[in-house]
């Protein structure tokens, strides 16, 4: 039996003649693309693996008729249909069969990244110079001074001039295979069912991407008999769409296709679980210091590293059985803008995770002391780097205000990218939110892998705390940052 | 001489001819002609063929269009010995179902991470192996652990060239069966709804994470909650639902992805999961769950073997009562979908006369009004909706009884409030509910601070009334 079901169910419930007659007019292209398809896949034996995915156009009901895994598509999407698929499943054979509205009109976007994609898939591109299905309107590939239902003088440079899709695809890097073949004799018709079946086996044998464009006739909207269509493919269509072979890469094989792993343990190793956790330090939460949950907003400019203390601040409580929350926000620009981070800590939950009150301030530069200095709770604390906030604004007489150099102990330890950990030293020394060693700990496992970089760090966070004690010392560390 | 090869004669079957000639051209000697007759069965005028002098050559057959028009010898012998077996399609039995099972996910440490890749993670514990996706800020960090982490789990990360193409690879790979996902945001999520009306037409999973950011238009990449009308209501074109999860945590970010998978399998439909933009770059404490899954085998995935040869994957009934029939067949999915997975949140509930309504960040922002708002006497309480869609009205209404007011806060135009709204008057309970709210837009979440102040300035003694 052919690769055709024998019934066409999906035809109607196959009542009457519909069971084993096509939908199409007669004369149709598509029912000789069909059937070239149908025969290729028989002899080359991949039946059960194939999966032809119908798109929208008079082919839409490809999948009445193919004895194959059938998943029909939206109007231009079949290339990006296939692609899933054939991600799905390596080993199943996919076969894009699309119109020309289709590829060359609403799903070119679809059609050249799959074939610059070069994911071995078929595409079947059949071109018959007018919307079929809709009614005879223009297509991408209507002739110059074709006449249809929306260029009814015919047309002309306004509508834009047809597209030759084959040799588009053609240029690309991706395709190992492509070809224009026609339908109008015999001969052409031999090659037509050796294209297809040279594209469908470039496939099986994992060699990459092919199309064959086959130009068709619809002798329906051409208004013409098949044989005159026929007639007007071989005369009208070739000298604007030349048949033959566009490309034949020597096909490589395009790679070997990944087997997936649910390995529990290869998941957790991915994910960077499967460290054992980090020791504890805290008693209990610092309830006294604040009132209740902690809120610290951390800001400059990109590249002060605001996030990365956020980050580290967020993981020590974490760390320590409590709940943080770390929001970032960025300026607009991708690159030295402003950068905030907004961190909030809890014993149990973290509620309202921004920070618009902040308890604990740190400033990296004067424009951000300015924006947020007057914002901090009463009581609270801000720590900034004097290096480079010269003048501080004045604060609410109950908030503890500190200026750290946190710039200028960097640039002596010799990497000024640690003045975040000098903050957080200060900070530390300021507020004693947890043990030292809790932010210790956090550093030494955000710096996992980069040992290099642990000593630097724990010596600018030391440095910090001396220097909000006023007690700074040189002592001529060198290193890098976090 | 050699001897000369007998073909076997094509054979004609008049009744499914069209009469389109292309035969008579393809014939060399010339033994096909226009026929006279009309056929009775078919209305057509068939060809008359004239085998007599005919060398088998084939050359006909491979010119008619119609698969059962024109055939060669066997196939007529086959298609005559078949002729009464009604086989659609071939008398295959169903594939099996191969359930998702599951796996013991030794103890590792509490991850801290933001919620992007809290939702990543939790793909890769649904068994997702297939990810496409396009860029788009705030939710493009999600995509990009993906892109990290996939290969070495043997899975495939494709970007795809654009957010539309990206919905069409998921139809095609959860067509397939696999678990797929992808990470979006708002503009983003507006391409896809094509997509994602034809994954509900055609009862294909997927799983979309969509970073809510402000609109309309390309707005701004700030967080709101611009999406909700566009997930609960309009999915693409058609009598479209799926579920909607609304995570507030990393957290729930991570089990709520998880979440969504299953659903999306149990129910044959897309499942849409709405952060906003604070809550997929919040990094936040994340506790593993003690088990992953290794997702099993749809019997209805065409997933290119023998076994599943058999299906189709598509929204298109031409006729019109089939198209109905999906639909009211969808509908009834709906009704188990909002029967079955309304999920809330109550935080200080039982005995509260305000009842604050919020989801996503800003609910988080609300749970802390409502702790300060009991802090100054007021009996307030967080009600907060972890599906959307379905909109947990069940355990609202019990609540409505004590409450004097509904308030409710949200970062959009008054999305969340219409949810409500058309749930309270689904349940007929709308009459008389006092519904206030607090809105911000643009990029800007309501802080906890002013919804503590417009709870404190709007008393309202009008009871809510429940039916
Ligand atoms: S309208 Fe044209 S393309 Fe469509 S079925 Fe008829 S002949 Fe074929
Ligand atoms: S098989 Fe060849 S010779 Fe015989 S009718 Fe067909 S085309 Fe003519
Ligand atoms: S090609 Fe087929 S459908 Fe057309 S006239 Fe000949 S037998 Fe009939």
């Amino acid at each position: 039996m052919s690769t055709f079901y024998e019934r066409f169910e999906r035809h109607d419930h196959a009542a009457g003649l519909k069971a084993q007659s096509t939908h199409y007019c007669p004369g149709c292209g598509h029912g000789l693309a069909h059937k070239y398809l149908a025969r290729a896949i028989e002899e080359l034996g991949v039946q059960d693996r194939t999966i032809a995915i119908s798109p929208v156009g008079c082919s839409v009901f490809l999948y009445y008729y193919l004895d194959v895994g059938n998943t029909q598509a939206a109007h231009g999407r079949a290339p990006a249909v296939a692609l899933g698929h054939k991600f799905a499943n390596p080993d199943s054979v996919v076969v894009s069969y699309q119109g020309d509205g289709d590829l060359a009109s609403i799903g070119l976007t679809e059609i050249m990244h799959a074939a610059q994609l070069g994911v071995p898939i078929t595409v079947i591109f059949v071109n018959n110079a007018v919307y079929g299905m809709t009614g005879g309107q223009l297509a991408p590939t209507t002739l110059m001074g074709q006449k249809t239902t929306t260029s009814p003088l015919g047309r002309d440079r306004t509508m834009g001039q047809p597209l030759r899709m084959a040799e588009l695809i053609a240029q690309l890097d991706g395709p190992v295979y492509v070809e224009r073949v026609a339908l109008f004799d015999a001969k052409q018709r031999v090659r037509a069912a050796k294209a297809i079946k040279k594209a469908l086996r470039l496939q099986v044998e994992n060699k990459g991407f092919s199309l064959v464009e086959v130009l068709s006739e619809c002798p329906t909207h051409l208004h013409l008999t098949p044989l005159e269509a026929q007639r007007w493919v071989k005369e009208s269509m070739l000298p604007v769409f030349p048949l033959g072979v566009k490309k034949d890469a020597t096909p490589t094989d395009w790679g070997t296709w990944q087997k997936a792993d649910f390995d529990p343990d290869a998941l957790l190793e991915a994910v960077g679980a499967r460290a054992p956790p980090v020791p504890r330090f805290c008693s209990g939460f610092p309830h006294g210091l604040f009132g209740g949950d902690i809120g610290l907003k951390l800001a400059g400019a990109g590249g002060d590293g605001a996030q990365t203390a956020a980050m580290l601040i967020a993981r020590a409580a974490i760390n320590e059985g409590f709940d943080a929350t770390h929001i970032p926000s960025y300026g607009p620009e991708s690159r030295g803008g402003t950068s905030y981070a907004d961190v909030r800590l809890a014993q149990d939950e973290v509620f309202s995770p921004d920070v618009p009150t902040p308890h604990v301030l740190v400033a990296f530069n004067a424009p951000s002391l300015a924006k947020f200095g007057l914002a901090v709770a009463p009581g609270g604390v801000v720590v900034y780097d004097s290096s480079v906030v010269r003048e501080p604004p004045a604060f609410d007489a109950s908030v503890r205000a500190i200026g750290v150099p946190c710039s200028e102990i960097a640039a002596e330890l010799g990497e000024r990218k640690v003045k975040n950990t000098v903050a957080l030293g200060a900070l530390q020394c300021a507020t004693g939110l947890f043990p030292d060693e809790t932010f210790l700990a956090a550093i030494r496992q955000a710096l996992q892998g980069k040992s290099k970089l642990v000593a630097v760090n724990e010596e600018a966070f030391r440095r910090g705390m001396r220097a909000a004690e006023g007690c700074g010392a040189d002592d001529g560390w060198f290193g890098w940052w976090i | 001489m050699a001897p000369v090869e007998v073909r076997p004669k094509p054979v004609l079957r008049s009744k499914y001819c069209k009469g389109c000639g292309r035969c008579i051209d393809a014939c060399a000697q010339g033994l096909i002609e226009r026929g006279t007759d009309i056929h009775p069965a078919s209305g057509l005028v068939p060809i008359a063929l004239h085998p007599e002098a005919c060398n088998g050559c084939g050359l006909c057959v491979d010119a008619c269009p119609e698969p059962y028009g024109l055939v060669s010898a066997s196939l007529a012998a086959e298609l005559d010995a078949s002729e009464d077996r009604r086989r659609f399609p071939h008398p295959r039995l169903p594939a099996e179902e191969v359930p998702a099972a599951r796996a013991a996910l030794p103890e590792g440490r509490p991850l801290v991470v933001k919620g992007t890749h809290a939702a990543a993670i939790g793909a890769l514990l649904a068994g997702c192996r297939h990810f496409f996706g396009y860029p788009i800020t705030p939710s493009t960090e999600g995509a990009e652990l993906m892109a990290k982490l996939l290969p070495s789990l043997g899975g495939v990360f494709l970007q795809a060239p654009s957010e539309v193409a990206t919905v069409n690879m998921m139809y095609g790979c959860g067509g397939a069966g696999r678990p797929v996902m992808t990470f979006t945001s708002s503009p983003g999520f507006s391409l896809m709804l094509e997509g994602i009306s034809y994954m509900i037409g055609a009862e294909v999973p997927g799983v979309f994470v969509d970073v809510m950011r402000a609109g309309p238009g390309l707005g701004n990449i700030g967080p709101e909650q611009a999406d909700l009308k566009l997930a609960c209501r309009g999915l693409g074109h058609g009598n479209t639902h799926a579920v909607v999860l609304a995570p507030a945590t990393p957290q729930e970010m991570l089990d709520f992805t998880m979440l969504a998978f299953e659903l999306s399998f149990r129910y044959r439909n897309p499942v849409v999961l709405l952060a906003d933009g604070h809550l997929g770059e919040m990094t936040g404490k994340v506790t593993l769950p003690a088990e992953l899954v290794r997702p099993g085998e749809p019997a209805w995935a065409v997933s290119g073997d023998a076994a599943h040869r058999r299906n189709l994957i598509a929204s298109i009934l031409l006729k019109e009562t089939d198209q109905e029939a999906h639909n009211l067949g969808l509908l009834e999915k709906y009704a188990r979908m909002a029967e079955g997975e309304q999920r809330a949140e109550l935080f200080r509930c039982e005995d509260a006369e305000v009842l604050v309504v919020a989801c996503t960040t800003p609910a988080r922002m609300a749970k802390g009004a409502v702790r300060a708002l009991r802090d100054v006497g007021i009996a307030a309480g967080l009600f907060r909706p972890q599906t959307v869609w379905p909109f947990p009205i069940r355990s609202l209404l019990p609540l409505l009884g004590r409450a004097r007011r509904v308030v409710v806060v949200e970062a959009s135009g008054g999305q969340l409030e219409d949810e409500l709204r058309l749930a309270l008057s689904h349940a007929g309970a709308s009459t008389g509910v006092e519904i206030q709210h607090v809105r911000r837009m643009g990029g800007v979440l309501p802080s906890q601070g002013e919804i503590v102040e417009a709870i404190r300035g709007k008393r309202s003694s009008r009871k809510v009334v429940a039916a």
